[in-house]
């Protein structure tokens, strides 16, 4: 659904707006890199532009720091509906290194909702292209979702319950010890 | 050598009882304890035999006795000498002397102690809250020992801020947070009459992440290298190679001359790609987009080259304490010199084509003038200084690595304005081309990458180290501490110095130059963040509060 919303929203060219809401410089050189003659996406459609209100979707780039973090949510609301939002580069993802410092508040998702995670430290230009293409259905996606396996260790195996068979359940074993006891 | 001894027979004469103590850390650097009530006496002297004010550092030492102590650094760029005046202060009274009065540059690192440390300022002109958040309550200081690096306070909301008013006949401009002229977060407000700029508010700190505490928190000595790259992703390998010296420094180790030259071309590589990189981006900002598409195209082999030397486009990864991380062997040789023959020759085409448009002339020339006199005031550094016939240039005042054994010259010219600041920024471009061959050239044949540390590093110890960035020269301070770690790291990044002086070069310019002359220093607000802070105290530059800007914008909503 969210596909076809996305292909039927941004059929033509999209505009993008650049946020800077703490990165170190790397990920913004890549993102302005990607206009330069070598990979130059404007042959895609996809253009820079300065001002929020112009833009279809917003790349987020570095870890979202304390004093912006109201400005980025201001910046996104400006954008008009519908909109995307790209998180490029570790820090935008999940904060990064310094993902529990003072001043940092963690990734663009602790700010505002990110529809497209672009790893890499800073992602290669062609990496920020993919992940634009992809995003708009001009290519398809090329790995198959791979889901993430807990780790068990801190649970006793023996005593593994029906409640242990949903997913993610080590989270609750963990933080509510009650919950465990009161299944037996 | 004959500099340092007539320095510190000086001080001991000038300073009597309250010159405590000295160590004699190599040739090129003299520390001085002082006692805390002579500080400003010290710096004067200091001033008076030709000193250049380097950058501030408190910290808190965590064995107990002596409580926090206060570094003041001066630098003697004709001697090779930098002078470290330390003081200290007990727990309970952490007060000092302010030395902004007498050296309007000081007023940064002192703001950043007051922020981050809780010291106290006599004289200061303008103490306010600096690098935090608006937001931040009083009274918790995030740099002392007892407060985790992952403390979230609560938000205050009850922080009420003074507005200060523009010049009278003046109306307010906003630029930033996010604009278009400024690639990452910082808010200018300039004052115009008309199309003509008459003075300008600044406000940072946008991007402070907080890596001091990480480093003495969480990271050992050779995590931090790593982290260091990642203060800047423009100049990275400078703050890690400075912060590898500098531990080596303290540390005494010796690293292998094999190990410095690579460290030189990774050096030098980086100063290529940013000065191309900073061509493309004034080529942008006055809108000649042609600029910026040829240098970026000429630059863009030479972020290939760097993913094929390391393994990665930016962030290297390349130093370690105690040497470099990877090899660059016969086959890499060879690979650099023909990028560079490419380099060159596309260079030399395009600096044809910018040398004489009559566009660039007209957009840069007389634009953001300074004087070489108001150069010196405001201390500037790197290529703004040396566009301002200054030579002052880190890798020939203080050498380091293996630059003393190369050869290179350093690129002066008296325009005085943006144009000035190109032709800079071009010749080094062919410096730096220069330089990386002579490495390749000259290079041991043998060595090792990285030397084994058969002992601990000891703690208690401290090094400066300096390093000339493609911006200007960055200082990192190191003091050792217990567990493999780091008790205090401090990186003074070279914006920080040139961005005080942004004012001055705005005044009575036209308001549709701005970008240009604020692009002209190269403004790399992420290295600047992390460290500090900005000068309020000049009159001309004030940092502003979110609240000051609120009330700015609902004045400028009535009165529009």
């Amino acid at each position: 659904m969210w596909e076809k919303l996305v292909k039927r929203a941004f059929r033509r060219s999209i505009w993008v707006y650049h946020c800077n809401s703490g990165a170190c410089n790397g990920c913004d050189i890549e993102i302005l890199n990607v206009l330069t003659p070598y990979y130059d996406v404007e042959r895609f459609g996809i253009r820079l532009v300065s001002s929020p209100r112009h833009a279809d979707a917003m790349l987020l780039s570095g870890a979202v720091t304390r004093p912006t973090l109201p400005l980025v949510k201001k910046a996104y609301q400006a954008i008009p509906a519908p909109k995307l939002v790209f998180a490029i580069g570790s820090c935008a993802i999940g904060g990064g290194c310094w993902y529990d410092t003072y001043n940092v508040t963690g990734g663009g998702d602790k700010a505002i909702p990110v529809n497209y995670f672009i790893p890499g430290c800073p992602p290669r230009p062609e990496a920020i292209i993919y992940g634009i293409a992809l995003a708009l259905g001009l290519v398809d996606k090329k790995v198959a979702p791979v889901e993430l396996k807990q780790m068990e260790f801190p649970v006793d195996m023996y005593r593994q319950t029906k409640l242990w068979e949903q997913r993610n359940v080590i989270y609750k074993l963990l933080g509510e010890e009650d919950d465990r006891y009161n299944l037996y | 050598m004959a500099k340092k001894e007539e320095l510190r027979e000086l001080l001991k004469a000038e300073l009597k009882d309250d010159f405590i103590g000295e160590e004699l850390a190599g040739e090129r650097r003299l520390f001085v304890d002082v006692h805390n009530r002579a500080l400003v006496k010290t710096a004067e002297i200091l001033m008076k035999q030709g000193a250049r004010y380097q950058v501030g550092v408190g910290y808190e030492s965590r064995k107990g006795g002596r409580g926090l102590a206060l570094v003041h650094t001066f630098a003697f760029d004709n001697d090779a000498l930098i002078v470290i005046v330390r003081t200290f202060a007990p727990e309970d009274n952490p007060e000092f002397d302010s030395l902004t009065p007498i050296i309007p540059g000081a007023g940064w690192s002192e703001r950043e102690c007051i922020d981050l440390l809780g010291f106290r300022f006599k004289n200061h002109p303008g103490p306010k809250r600096l690098v935090l958040s608006d937001d931040w309550p009083e009274g918790i200081y995030p740099l002392r020992h007892d407060v985790p690096h992952d403390l979230m306070p609560p938000a205050t909301r009850d922080v009420v801020f003074r507005l200060e008013q523009p010049p009278p006949g003046t109306s307010i401009v906003p630029f930033g947070p996010f604009h278009s002229s400024l690639h990452e977060p910082a808010h200018f407000s300039v004052y115009v009459d008309g199309e003509n700029i008459k003075g300008c508010e600044y406000r940072g700190f946008m991007t402070h992440r907080g890596i001091e505490k990480l480093a003495q928190t969480e990271l050992t000595y050779n995590d931090v290298p790593f982290v260091a790259e990642r203060i800047c992703g423009i100049c990275g390998s400078v703050h890690s190679v400075n912060y590898a010296q500098a531990v080596e420094a303290a540390a005494g180790i010796k690293i292998s001359r094999r190990a410095e030259f690579i460290r030189v071309v990774m050096l030098e590589l980086e100063r290529l790609h940013s000065h191309l990189l900073w061509l493309g981006v004034a080529g942008h900002l006055i809108g000649f987009d042609t600029v910026f598409m040829q240098a970026w195209r000429i630059r863009e082999r030479i972020m290939w080259l760097a993913e094929r030397l390391t393994g990665n486009r930016k962030t290297y990864g390349m130093v370690i304490v105690g040497g470099v991380r990877r090899d660059i062997n016969k086959e890499k040789a060879e690979d650099i010199k023909q990028v560079l023959k490419e380099v060159e020759r596309e260079m030399l085409s395009l600096e044809k084509a910018i040398i004489n448009d009559k566009t660039i002339h007209k957009r840069t020339r007389g634009v953001g003038y300074l004087s070489k006199e108001d150069a010196l005031k405001w201390n500037l550094i790197g290529p703004v200084a040396r566009a301002r016939g200054i030579a002052i240039d880190a890798r020939k005042d203080h050498p380091y690595a293996a630059y003393d054994e190369l050869e290179f010259e350093v690129p002066v010219v008296d325009y005085g304005d943006v144009w000035g600041t190109l032709v800079v920024r071009v010749k080094e471009v062919y410096e730096a081309i220069n330089i990386i061959r002579q490495c390749l050239n000259k290079m041991p044949a043998d060595g090792p990458l990285a030397i084994d540390l058969d002992a601990p590093i000891p703690s208690g110890r401290q090094a400066l180290s300096v390093v000339e960035a493609p911006r200007g020269e960055a200082v990192h301070y190191v003091l050792t501490g217990e567990e493999n770690k780091p008790e205090r790291w401090r990186v003074r990044a070279p914006t920080y110095a040139n961005l005080q002086a942004v004012p001055e070069m705005l005044m009575n310019n036209k308001l549709a130059d701005f970008p240009i002359i604020v692009g002209s220093i190269d403004p790399c607000i992420s290295c600047t963040d992390r460290v500090v802070v900005i000068e309020i105290g000049l009159q001309k530059i004030k940092v502003m509060r979110k609240e000051e800007l609120e009330t700015i914008s609902r004045k400028m909503r009535f009165e529009g």
